[in-house]
């Protein structure tokens, strides 16, 4: 029996083993995004052979009807409407949600008002604020705002609250020992304690609510891409109404990973986790 | 001139109900501009308390305060908390900004100067989270410094630091005091730290009343390695210990 004095360390550099390691493992996870894609393309084409494509198009056919509304000028219009659209419901959500929320957390009397009220608002599902907005409505630009504000309005409200009640009174304490005023108070400290919170709230309803806005429009919209669905969906063409739902989708993604991102990060550039992927 | 007068101050929490406590009872003192004074106790015996009074942060129950300023408009006051307190979303020089009264070039080269002295020139662009806890406490003294304060008030402003950082900061204090000559209220609950810094020494006993007043007549730059300083930090340590005894057994004073 010996006893190993000795420990050598491993012959290679292990940072540079570490490399490749996760080189290898990256290019794993890859291969396999790449064959999860090809499959469900695969079981598309199934699908289309078995149900006929008019059923359900193939999905070069439903490329080219992409292809064809990108080059047609529909495209830029219908999106930019529905995107407006989207934002116009935040702004209005805002508008109502961020002083509800003020006052529910700042004052305990208010929050008891509103609580439940909200809560229950925060848990109808969209569908029902669709057909609500649709009612008020009609055929009209402002039945998507109104079912956009009305899905956002109770989140944006709870996060605010949120963010209020996370307020550091030392900070506030600091503010009124150097003889700063309740309004710089409220501009130096409140409102950016609750950014992130409000972001978080857009975030999380964006994701719903471009949602709801298209669904909306599919029932009573004047333009916009849920207009468009209703048209085609109108003239049995399959192939352009997956194609608008498509484009949609990838459009609001970028939106969402990219404008939404990188503007939190922008404004949070302050906190440490979020520093490194700022700028 | 008296800066800061303070006549028979009563302070009680929750006055009226059954969790009414009386934290300062009659405390009178007053401090003359471009002195250091610094207010000694033991814990939970008032001197935050007494700082939120002066600072106007907190009301009192009973009893006068009056603060004078060299200006003849209202005084102005800095205040170096226990905690850095600074605006986590702001930059070093905005964090000093925030508290300044006009956005002027006089103003910023004010901040610029005392920022220079704590030696954070090089860190003005940085947020708080990217420093040091010893280097936001610096932050914190050069904002309160740079508000050209009639009244400077500090709570404890090392107590929440490493023992060698406290030390370096502590020279750096008197430096910068030496220099601006700023009226100090102190507050520590340690005696050596008080004996270094200070002109005057307030000693608050529990229940809060003043029980000592004692000037420290020292030459200034004090060592801490200078014997003389050393020996009176050691008296007046032995006075807070007699005053403790004497609170433990009451019945032995009288
Ligand atoms: N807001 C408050 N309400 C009730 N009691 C308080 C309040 N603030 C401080 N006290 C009490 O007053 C006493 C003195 O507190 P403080 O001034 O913080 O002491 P010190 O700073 O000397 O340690 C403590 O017993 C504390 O519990
Ligand atoms: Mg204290």
């Amino acid at each position: 029996m010996t006893d190993q004095l000795v420990r050598t360390a491993p012959p290679t550099d292990p940072e540079a083993g570490a490399k490749r390691t996760a080189k290898r493992r990256r290019l794993r996870l890859t291969g396999l995004v790449i064959l999860g894609w090809v499959a469900m393309f695969a079981l598309w084409e199934y699908g289309s052979w078995w149900f006929g494509s008019r059923l359900l198009p193939r999905p070069l056919e439903v490329f080219q009807a992409g292809v064809e509304i990108v080059e047609s000028g529909n495209f830029v219009t219908d999106f930019s409407a529905s995107v407006l659209k989207t934002f116009a419901g935040f702004a209005v959500a805002a508008a109502v949600g961020a002083p509800i929320g003020y006052l529910m957390g700042r004052y305990n009397y208010w929050r008891a008002f509103f609580h439940d009220g909200v809560t229950i608002a925060g848990t109808i599902p969209a569908i029902v604020y669709a057909v609500m907005s649709l009612i008020a409505f009609g055929l009209s630009n402002l039945g998507p705002i109104l079912a956009v504000a009305l899905v956002s309005a109770p989140y944006i409200a709870l996060n605010v609250a949120e963010g209020i009640r996370g307020v550091d009174k030392s900070l506030v304490t600091m503010s009124e020992a150097f003889g700063r005023t309740p309004q710089q108070i409220r501009r130096e400290v409140l409102v950016p304690t609750i950014v992130p919170f409000v972001f978080a709230a857009i975030r999380m309803c964006f994701a719903v609510a471009w949602k709801v806005e298209a669904l909306t429009e599919v029932f009573g919209g004047r333009n916009g891409v849920g207009f468009q669905i209703r048209t085609e969906y109108q003239l049995y063409d399959i192939a352009a109404v997956l194609a608008w739902m498509f484009l949609f989708i990838v459009f609001m993604l970028i939106i969402e990973r990219l404008v939404l991102a990188k503007s939190e990060a922008r404004l949070l550039a302050w906190r440490p986790q979020e520093r490194s992927s700022a700028l | 001139m008296a800066v800061l007068t303070i006549k028979n101050l009563a302070k009680t929490f929750n006055v009226g109900t059954p969790r009414a406590s009386r934290v300062l009872d009659d405390i009178s003192f007053d401090v003359r501009g471009g002195t250091f004074v610094s207010i000694v106790g033991p814990s939970g015996c008032g001197k935050s308390t007494l700082l939120n009074i002066i600072s106007g942060v907190e009301e009192h129950t009973s009893g006068d305060i009056s603060l004078t300023s060299d200006s003849g408009g209202p005084a102005r006051m800095g205040y170096v908390f226990q905690d850095p307190r600074l605006l986590p979303w702001r930059s070093v020089m905005k964090n000093m900004m925030y508290v300044q009264n006009d956005r002027s070039e006089a103003t910023v080269g004010r901040c610029r100067k005392y920022l220079e002295m704590v030696g954070l020139t090089k860190n003005a662009d940085f947020f708080p989270g990217q420093l040091s806890g010893g280097m936001q406490q610096r932050v914190g003294i050069a904002r309160a410094f740079a508000v050209e304060p009639d009244l400077l008030l500090m709570d404890e402003p090392f107590s929440h630091l490493d023992a060698i950082t406290a030390r370096g900061l502590r020279a750096q204090l008197q430096d910068i005091w030496a220099q601006s000559k700023k009226t100090v209220v102190f507050v520590t609950h340690d005696v050596v730290e008080a004996v270094e810094l200070s002109d005057r020494i307030i000693v608050l006993q529990p229940g809060g009343r003043i029980f000592e007043d004692i000037t420290i007549d020292l030459p200034r730059p004090r060592r801490q390695t200078d014997p003389t300083v050393a020996t009176l930090q050691a008296e007046v340590l032995g006075r807070l210990e007699t005053m403790k005894a004497m609170a433990r057994t009451p019945e032995a004073v009288a």
